[in-house]
């Protein structure tokens, strides 16, 4: 079980294979938030579900060493899809299989808990992403070097600034050499100087073996970092191909 | 060097308990880590810290004895054999572990909602983690209980000890009460996701079983076993739990059968039920965070 094996043998196939996947949620206004509520609705036999599809019937495959990124207007149905393939949300139809170690990049620092230290946040964040603690334990002064935040290790997370929390997020989660990763806008995450080096790590690790699951609006950068794009709207596939044409289209879509 | 990747497939359902508990294994180092920042972060901001779990058991037991011993006539509620301090102490302990633990654990899952929607943990995980830190809660409340039963054991006046080696059997009750509120909060927390006032609910529900069980009062001061309350209150299996643990941890006696059956059968029942509704609703409950 080490978190750092990036397993570079093996066919096999792609490690993420999203097939005819559709997410329906329930209506927010239709949802019933109380038992209350729910009694009152069966009483009255008003209990009728409203649906809403956030994405129809995608497919799509994600090779080791690939980045395939997702653009589209809000609301297109891209972080929804980030999150099935992120493994916190089920399809509601479809299938998705992903092989390897996944290191989800998605609003990062939300496993933190303000109260304790960054110390004891790393180890217990970089947990919650299956590493073992006790490695972890090894890695904090390697990560809190990183951030560039050794000197406020024993501090209380609730007083660092967001950009702090953000920076400290990304170093755990790029701790390691992932198979799979999902990044969801995490590119803007601090100042210039981190932006740059977070930049380059997450090259780093494309160019490696890692496949990548991109959400950006910054369609310059999808250009240069991804190896293909989809163009979602309204939860369907409009456009997928190379960079250029896809983006090309879609801002001309946009004026 | 061939190293198994790791695969998840959506396509691939839960097996009730096994999945569950496999999951509580592989994720032990996370469960380590959760119920040690319950200790630490619960009283983070007190001066008193940690001693809080200490001193809680303590202020409430001395509540109580000041109401019901002092000011309403000292042992009119208590059984007659016991000390009533440590009748009321251990009331309190058995009691307080019950309705914190199972509260705290129909609360992990939509607490831990915004990790959850994040990254992929096994959701029970973190309701594992609650009861277990709610069982290490009443473990170090242990501590101030045995001090107190040894100021007794110096100052009564009576014979016997109140120490016997039926000390070494309290973990049964105390195991069987997390399993009880493992298997309880597991329902709380599958349903607590989907409806926002259960918690409000379930806080008036854990009110009543207090006052149905025999913490500050004994089966005699409603009427004797045979009586209708009697018989009544001997029905909660929460009764069962507080006998037993008392029987062990001071009385030095073996509880009656049925009371033992009450308290086996009641935990491994409910943990059961709990975790394998828990699994039913995994997949609707992961989609509602």
């Amino acid at each position: 079980m080490n978190p750092m094996a990036n397993t570079t043998s093996s066919d096999v196939g792609p490690l993420i294979e999203v097939m005819d996947v559709s997410v329906e949620y329930q209506m927010a206004e239709d949802r019933v938030g109380t038992i209350k509520e729910f009694a009152v609705q069966a009483l009255k036999r008003q209990r009728t579900l409203k649906r809403f599809e956030a994405v129809k019937d995608v497919s799509f495959t994600v090779r080791r060493g690939e980045t395939l990124a997702l653009i589209g207007p809000n609301g297109a149905g891209k972080t929804t899809l980030m999150k099935v393939v992120a493994r916190v949300l089920p399809p509601t139809r479809g299938r998705v299989i992903v092989r390897g170690n996944l290191a989800p990049m998605i609003a990062l620092g939300a496993g933190f808990n303000p109260e304790v230290s960054a110390y004891d946040n790393i180890i217990l964040f970089g947990t919650l992403l299956g590493r073992d603690p006790e490695y972890m334990r090894e890695r904090v002064p390697i990560i809190a070097e990183w951030a560039g935040l050794t000197e406020f290790i024993q501090t209380p997370v609730r007083n660092y600034s967001s950009g702090m929390t953000a920076r400290l997020g990304f170093a755990v989660a790029a701790d390691v050499d992932p198979d799979v990763m999902v990044v969801d806008e995490v590119l803007s995450v601090g100042d210039q100087v981190f932006q740059k080096k977070s930049f380059e790590r997450m090259q780093s690790l494309m160019s490696g073996g890692t496949a990548v699951l991109l959400v950006s609006h910054a369609l310059d950068q999808v250009e240069k970092m991804a190896d293909r794009v989809i163009w979602l709207d309204h939860g369907s596939v409009v456009m997928s191909g190379d960079p250029e044409t896809v983006v090309n289209a879609y801002k001309a879509s946009v004026q | 060097m061939t190293v198994t990747l790791p695969v998840y497939d959506s396509d691939q359902g839960r097996t009730p308990l096994v999945t569950e508990f496999r999951n509580l294994w592989k994720h032990r180092g996370l469960v380590r880590l959760l119920v040690g920042r319950d200790l630490t972060v619960r009283y983070k901001r007190s001066v008193l810290g940690v001693w809080w779990t200490l001193l809680n058991p303590l202020l409430l037991t001395g509540v109580l004895y000041l109401v019901f011993g002092v000011a309403f006539g000292s042992g009119r509620f208590g059984n007659v054999g016991d000390p009533y301090i440590l009748y009321l102490l251990s009331g309190v302990l058995m009691i307080t572990f019950f309705s914190q633990g199972l509260l705290a654990t129909g609360a992990a899952i939509t607490n831990a909602s915004s990790i959850l929607s994040k990254v992929y943990v096994p959701s029970e995980v973190f309701a594992f983690s609650t009861a277990f830190a709610a069982l290490a809660n009443f473990v170090l409340s242990l501590i101030p209980m045995f001090i107190v039963q040894g100021i007794v054991d110096v100052t009564d006046g009576l014979d016997g000890s109140w120490f016997h080696w039926t000390l070494i059997l309290v973990p049964i009750p105390v195991v069987a009460m997390l399993a009880l509120i493992t298997g309880g909060g597991m329902i709380i927390a599958a349903a607590a996701v989907f409806f926002y006032d259960v918690m409000d609910l379930m806080g008036v529900v854990v009110q009543l079983l207090y006052y149905l069980s025999p913490v500050f009062y004994d089966v005699d001061f409603v009427g004797g076993t045979d009586s209708f309350f009697g018989q009544a209150i001997q029905a909660n299996p929460l009764f069962s739990y507080l006998e037993m643990f008392r029987a062990f941890a001071y009385r030095g006696d073996i509880p009656p059968g049925w009371q033992w059956l009450m308290v086996l059968g009641s935990g491994a029942a409910l943990l059961t039920l709990g975790v394998w509704v828990f699994s039913k609703a995994w997949r609707a409950l992961v989609a509602q965070l």
